[in-house]
């Protein structure tokens, strides 16, 4: 096993270097490794270049427990602790589910039926609570939610992936169906490359079946002096 | 008599692209359509989920290795002394100005319009052909890579791209397999003139009256720059014609096996 990946680790890295893969994809991450990035990205950084996950975090200001977007001033405020205590403690959730008649005897899938269509479930088959947790299950906007982005690599994503970084954990799990109007909001670079690859299809089609049939027609069919 | 068509790399490089395909294509649509029963079927015949995956990727390697000796060989044949000769001239699979033209008059022709085409030594559907395989290989390569590394991949780009690399290699692999499946299958078995079976690829050689038709632009070049005699090549054995025949017929029959259920099966898999 080990050969193994030693051999195809190498074959891939030949590869990179043989392919500009990163002229296809535009890169966003090259100036991740400096040393003045920002504040969250050296957090997250740390975590993977030590292989120390959990070990350090970081809290949520006072006023508001919910974090989405690291923006502007919210980027400042946070503070390390040296154990992560108060974030691995699950009390400090708030329960998306609070109040919801039936929930305790339902399954998942019965209310979120469009999260259960992704790779993970579907092909690994993995329970929706390998990710989001016991209860109670946060929005994984709340500061503590261990699917929250700041952390969702290391907390969640490093149980089976060995070595994810926070870039590893931008992959977007639930994703909209790729050609439909919601992935032209949420996800445009998916949206696009379906339709662009689904046009092309269809044009090659369209072009090639009539084209061959055409042909295939006047060889049976014409005369033979023009066939 | 008969005239040499391809060498006999060019045809190991085509044979070698038919073996790898078909594994390609049976063991990722093992993949792609596991949450069906044919699917698991499929994957069973594979040993497997996991065992089908490590095949495709070990498979999917040869493949970007093939691709770099045909782009070394490639290389080598470039005639650097005579450089626009060699990529715009008639022996040159470089798409030209005459394909535009022949593609018109082929237009014409289908509606008994107008003559047939005079084709040179490279139809502009068979340039179609190499080229699309030529650009449709990097591009699973990539993505296969990618996916195959996720973790090591998204050291260097964002993670989201393997989204769209998990996307772009299913649906590129869907046109190249109907695209191979229906029309490259089409053109070298079904269509009146190749029925049964083109041989060309396998023989290596095509008869002078087969050229006189189909490609007659060709067999005047060869004649005006003399090289008739050299090209004369001998009518390939019974048993190597045996065995081809029944090599091809097994390879259309999978690649059409393995088309026909994936159409019925598409109904229960979505593309992610
Ligand atoms: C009885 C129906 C029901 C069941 C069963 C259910 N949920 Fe929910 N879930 C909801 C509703 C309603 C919301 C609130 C949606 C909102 O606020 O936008 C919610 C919210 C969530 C959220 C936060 C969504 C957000 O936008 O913040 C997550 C994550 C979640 N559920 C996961 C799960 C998981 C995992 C399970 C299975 C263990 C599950 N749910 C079972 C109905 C259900
Ligand atoms: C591999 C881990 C994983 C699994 C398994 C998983 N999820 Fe998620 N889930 C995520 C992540 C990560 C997000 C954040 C959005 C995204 O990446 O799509 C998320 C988002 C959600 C949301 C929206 C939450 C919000 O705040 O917007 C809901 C609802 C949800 N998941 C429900 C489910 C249900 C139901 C299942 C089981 C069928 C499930 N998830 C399985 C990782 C997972
Ligand atoms: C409980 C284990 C588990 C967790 C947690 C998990 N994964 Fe996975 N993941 C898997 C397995 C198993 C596969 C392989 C699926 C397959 O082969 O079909 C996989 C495959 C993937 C792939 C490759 C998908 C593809 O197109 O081939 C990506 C990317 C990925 N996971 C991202 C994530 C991210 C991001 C997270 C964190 C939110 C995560 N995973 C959490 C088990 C897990």
């Amino acid at each position: 096993m080990q050969t193994y990946t030693c051999i195809s680790k190498a074959m891939a890295w030949v590869f990179f270097m043989t392919l500009p893969a990163s002229v296809l994809f535009p890169v966003l991450c090259f100036g991740r490794g400096e040393e003045v990035t920002s504040f969250i990205n050296r957090y997250k950084q740390y975590e993977v270049s030590t292989g120390y996950y959990e070990t350090y975090e970081m809290r949520p200001r006072h006023e508001s427990p919910l974090v989405s977007r690291f923006r502007g001033r919210d980027r400042d405020p946070f503070g390390y602790t040296s154990t992560s205590a108060s974030v691995r403690n699950r009390h400090l959730l708030s329960d998306s589910h609070r109040g919801i008649k039936f929930y305790d005897n339902s399954r998942c899938e019965m209310c979120h039926a469009n999260e259960t269509r992704d790779i993970h479930t579907v092909r690994a088959n993995l329970t929706c609570r390998q990710c989001h947790g016991a209860e109670p299950i946060a929005s994984i906007d709340h500061y503590y939610s261990p699917l929250n982005p700041i952390r969702r690599h290391a907390y969640v994503c490093s149980k089976c992936h060995e070595g994810a970084s926070a870039s590893f954990a931008s992959y977007v799990i639930h994703e909209p169906a790729a050609g439909s109007a919601d992935s032209k909001t949420q996800f445009p670079a998916l949206f696009y490359a379906y339709w662009f690859m689904l046009i092309l299809l269809a044009g090659t089609l369209a072009f090639f079946i009539p084209h061959s049939i055409m042909m295939g027609v006047r060889e049976l069919f014409g005369k033979s002096k023009d066939r | 008599m008969r005239i040499k068509r391809f060498s006999a790399l060019d045809r190991v490089f085509h044979l070698f692209l038919i073996l790898t395909f078909l594994i390609q294509t049976a063991t990722g649509f093992s993949r792609l359509f596991f949450p069906t029963e044919w699917g698991k079927t499929l994957n069973a015949v594979f040993g497997g989920y996991e065992s089908s995956i490590l095949i495709h990727k070990w498979v999917g390697i040869l493949m970007i290795w093939g691709f770099i000796f045909h782009t070394l060989y490639l290389i080598t044949r470039i005639d650097w002394k005579n450089l626009g000769n060699s990529i715009f001239g008639p022996d040159s699979l470089v798409p030209n100005i005459h394909d535009v033209k022949h593609f018109r008059q082929r237009l014409r022709w289908f509606f008994g319009m107008g003559p047939r085409p005079r084709l040179g030594r490279w139809a502009y559907w068979e340039k179609f052909d190499y080229w699309a395989v030529y650009w449709g290989l990097p591009l699973l390569a990539v993505t296969g890579v990618m996916m195959m590394y996720p973790v090591f991949t998204s050291r260097y780009i964002p993670g989201w791209t393997l989204n769209v690399a998990a996307l772009l290699h299913r649906a590129e692999a869907i046109l190249a397999v109907s695209y191979i499946f229906i029309v490259h299958f089409y053109v070298g078995h079904l269509r009146p003139s190749s029925f049964p079976m083109n041989e060309a690829m396998f023989a290596g050689s095509v008869s002078v009256e087969e050229l006189a038709e189909e490609k007659p632009a060709w067999l005047e070049q060869l004649q005006n720059e003399g090289k008739i005699k050299t090209a004369k090549a001998k009518t390939p054995p019974l048993l190597y014609r045996v065995i081809y025949f029944i090599f091809g017929y097994a390879a259309l029959g999978l690649g059409v096996y393995l088309l026909i259920n994936s159409i019925v099966y598409s109904r229960y898999i979505t593309l992610h």
